[in-house]
């Protein structure tokens, strides 16, 4: 064991002089870091502040006796990322127990940090979503009916969650929402916006590829903040809400993404095929929507599903229409003199639960490439 | 084109007449229905502006701004000749927004040096021999790609920039930089009294030199080229060096001399260049696996050294892969800066948000915003495939 220990060392740390040096610099300064960051979070870091304002960071200022609508979300959600990941990975031993173990250590930190109720609800959630996973998996539902059964979940969320009206929505309900909400329009308009890009008809060509550049070469930010300001002047006599206004400008900018995406896609499907469907007298609808599409979203589903972290990054964006996220959240709570000394609490907590949605977001990416890859070969 | 006119050899000549014209038609109706569709926007936007009072006009650009900011400089004119100087209240609007683009290109063009530098060194270090470095630089990566570039900015300036040491005890690294929570001094150039108009003459020679040295081909050009810059720049410097080095110093309320920068843009700077090195490193280490691997192979049996054969072998080709890769990143990282608004940086975006909030006239703002944005993408990218042209020119013809 200690040569196999002692080999692996020296072949993967001091094969060469460089090697060596690099090693000798490295390991003593990660070392130290490692120290000192464990260090503060276990000993020094005052945690009850993020335990204390849980509730804002999670949902903002909503009424806390409607709090059960944004649980029901929490459940839907675990169920729909349980069935979706049944759809790609088979639920083996060590990947439920790890997801498991996951869940127990997440359930029993909401338990010490908020209340036993919060903790056993989040547990309850977690189950939810590991049945879907093994149940999607189990009974190899249809593609289809998983995909509808996302749809109904989001517009379910939807229903469910907005009650009590969009202003207070907050926190990472907002960011997670909206996530959703933006990835699942800018489908639709991104695939056409595609199809138009690569029409023989020049004028929606030249007009969708004119949107398309527009909006990939200005900020997301001049975007939201200008549908924003725009909407009341082309609605005076109805106000829309500043969520769906943000929704809206999310949605346009993202959707140029889509469509690249989904040329890139386009482009995939073999031109061979185009001409024997086009031989056999195919209209390009049918040829479109039976042949080329489900080849090429196919091909751009990995693509889309790491869009959907670029989407929840540029969430954070809403603070200059004045909605408060997952982010804003979190500055509302330093801006409140009473915890004006717990920057880094706050910031690594937030730092830790956007690394852990992105990299779940990223992983779930890298899983469907090999998965699909597998598949078309 | 020629497919068209093929398909509709196939198609009698009566109905042939009535098909081009229905596609006619339909190309008609999609303009039209476009046309109406910004036509209207624009009528109901108008009649908006007009309810309010306003009517669309650039003529407020030309108005007294009535605010200043924390930084940026106009462009005037002293004694006939163009000078910059800080943007004060009384310039007009017009000239805030050119304050605030500068601020955005200041951030812009150096992040897009850093990163490069940066980025490349991490792609390289993800592909190291030692397991340790490969897999730091991996998770380096992978964090700042999952976690959102507005945090990572509030958290370089609120966490890190704003709990430097206050300016009286400013901390003095390597002896010129200075790191204090009102900013960051480096070791600028100041104009020596002593300087005569030889010696600029000289300095202008050199640097027009080493320019051509650049754009030309043929190494004995370059090296003549070459030589005499260092010649001028020599003679420059006995006759009276028009430049001399300025350390900042501290004081007790701030620092003097040197070459500032604000604690705004020590903060976003930072934050840019590392979340863009991530996405560089990327690149490069992707432009780098698709090499064949046969050429480390053939360069191994050759018995040149890795470090070798990547500096002599790979790089090269890298560089002709990633440019535009490249490009793409930079035209991010230059929308990126906008979100400066965020720390209270004075950037484009920033800068327009004030002169709208002052004028109410946010629409003319954004088409002046988008078009600058615009124009910036096609400029980063024209500059690129310039280069792309020049570097893989000789190979595909």
């Amino acid at each position: 064991m200690t040569t196999l220990a002692l080999r692996w060392v020296h072949r993967n740390l001091f094969a060469k002089p460089f090697d060596a040096a690099l090693s000798l610099v490295v390991i003593p300064l990660l070392a130290w870091a490692v120290y000192a960051f464990g260090y503060w979070v276990l000993v020094q870091a005052h945690w009850q502040v993020v335990g204390g304002s849980f509730k804002v960071l999670m949902t903002g200022i909503y009424p806390a006796d409607q709090l059960w609508r944004a649980w029901f979300s929490v459940a839907t959600l675990c169920a729909m990322f349980g069935a979706g990941l049944g759809l790609s990975l088979r639920p083996g031993r060590s990947a439920l127990t790890s997801v498991a173990v996951l869940a127990i250590l997440i359930s029993a930190a909401v338990a010490t940090a908020i209340d036993v109720h919060s903790g056993m609800l989040t547990a309850a959630s977690a189950a939810l979503g590991i049945a879907a996973w093994i149940g999607a998996h189990r009974w190899a539902v249809d593609q289809r009916i998983v995909l509808s059964g996302l749809l109904a979940g989001v517009v379910a969320i939807f229903v469910v969650v907005s009650p009590p009206g969009f202003e207070v929505w907050g926190g990472l309900l907002l960011s997670v929402v909206l996530t959703i909400a933006v990835s699942i329009l800018t489908l639709p308009f991104g695939i056409l916006l595609a199809l138009g890009r690569q029409s023989r008809i020049t004028s929606l060509r030249v007009i969708s590829t004119a949107y398309i550049e527009t909006m990939r070469s200005v900020p997301l930010i001049l975007v939201v903040y200008w549908i924003w300001i725009i909407v009341p002047l082309l609605a005076p006599d109805t106000s829309v809400p500043g969520l769906l206004r943000g929704m809206a400008g999310f949605a346009l900018f993202f959707a140029a993404y889509v469509a690249e995406y989904v040329r890139s896609g386009l482009q995939a499907v073999p031109k061979g095929q185009i001409e024997a469907a086009k031989s056999l007298a195919m209209s390009s609808w049918t040829l479109n929507v039976d042949i080329v599409l489900p080849q090429a979203l196919r091909v751009v589903v990995p693509s889309l599903v790491g869009q959907i972290l670029d989407i929840f990054n540029g969430a954070t964006l809403v603070f200059i229409i004045g909605l408060t996220d997952f982010l804003r959240a979190g500055q509302m709570i330093l801006a409140d003199p009473q915890n004006s000394g717990r920057t880094y609490e706050i910031y690594v907590f937030l730092f830790a639960v956007y690394l852990a949605i992105g990299g779940a977001i990223t992983y779930a990416s890298r899983r469907l490439e090999a998965h699909l890859a597998r598949g078309s070969r | 084109m020629s497919t068209e006119i093929a398909e509709y050899h196939s198609i009698p000549p009566a109905r042939r007449g009535l098909l081009i014209a229905f596609k006619w038609l339909v190309q008609a109706a999609i303009v039209i229905a476009v046309a109406g569709l910004v036509i209207w926007l624009g009528l109901a936007v108008r009649e908006a502006l007009a309810r309010k009072g306003i009517q669309f006009s650039f003529g407020y650009l030309g108005n007294v701004a009535n605010f200043s900011l924390s930084e940026g400089v106009v462009p005037s004119f002293a004694g006939g000749w163009p000078i910059l100087e800080p943007f004060s209240p009384s310039n007009t609007n017009l000239q805030a927004l050119f304050a605030g683009l500068w601020n955005s290109l200041k951030v812009a063009l150096s992040a897009i040096v850093l990163c490069t530098m940066f980025g490349t060194l991490v792609g390289i270090g993800r592909l190291s021999t030692n397991w340790l470095v490969r897999n730091l630089c991996f998770g380096l990566v992978e964090a700042i790609r999952n976690t959102p570039l507005l945090i990572q900015i509030v958290f370089w300036y609120f966490a890190v920039v704003l709990r430097f040491p206050p300016a009286s005890a400013a901390s003095n690294w390597f002896g010129g930089l200075l790191a204090s929570r009102s900013g960051v001094f480096l070791p600028g150039l100041a104009v020596s009294e002593r300087a005569g108009a030889a010696s600029w003459g000289l300095l202008a020679a050199a640097f027009a030199l080493v320019a051509a040295c650049v754009i030309l081909r043929g190494l004995r050009l370059r090296l003549i080229f070459l030589a005499a810059a260092i010649a001028a720049l020599i003679v420059a410097a006995v006759i009276g060096f028009p430049l001399g080095l300025d350390l900042p110093v501290a004081t007790r309320f701030g620092a003097r001399g040197g070459f500032a920068i604000s604690p705004e843009m020590t903060a976003l700077l930072i934050a840019i260049v590392v979340n863009s090195s991530a996405y560089v490193a990327e690149i490069v280490r992707g432009a780098i696996e698709s090499l064949p691997k046969g050429q480390w192979e053939a360069s191994a049996s050759l018995g040149l050294s890795r470090s070798h054969t990547l500096r002599d072998i790979i790089l090269p080709q890298v560089f002709r892969i990633v440019l535009p890769s490249l490009a793409n990143r930079y035209i991010s990282l230059t929308k990126d800066t906008s979100l400066g608004i965020a720390i209270g940086f004075p950037d484009l975006f920033n800068v327009y948000g004030t002169v709208s909030n002052q004028t109410g006239r946010n629409l003319e703002g954004v088409v002046i915003v988008m078009l600058t944005y615009l124009a910036l993408s096609w400029i980063i990218s024209a500059c690129v495939n310039g280069l792309n042209a020049r570097v893989n020119g000789r190979r595909t013809r």
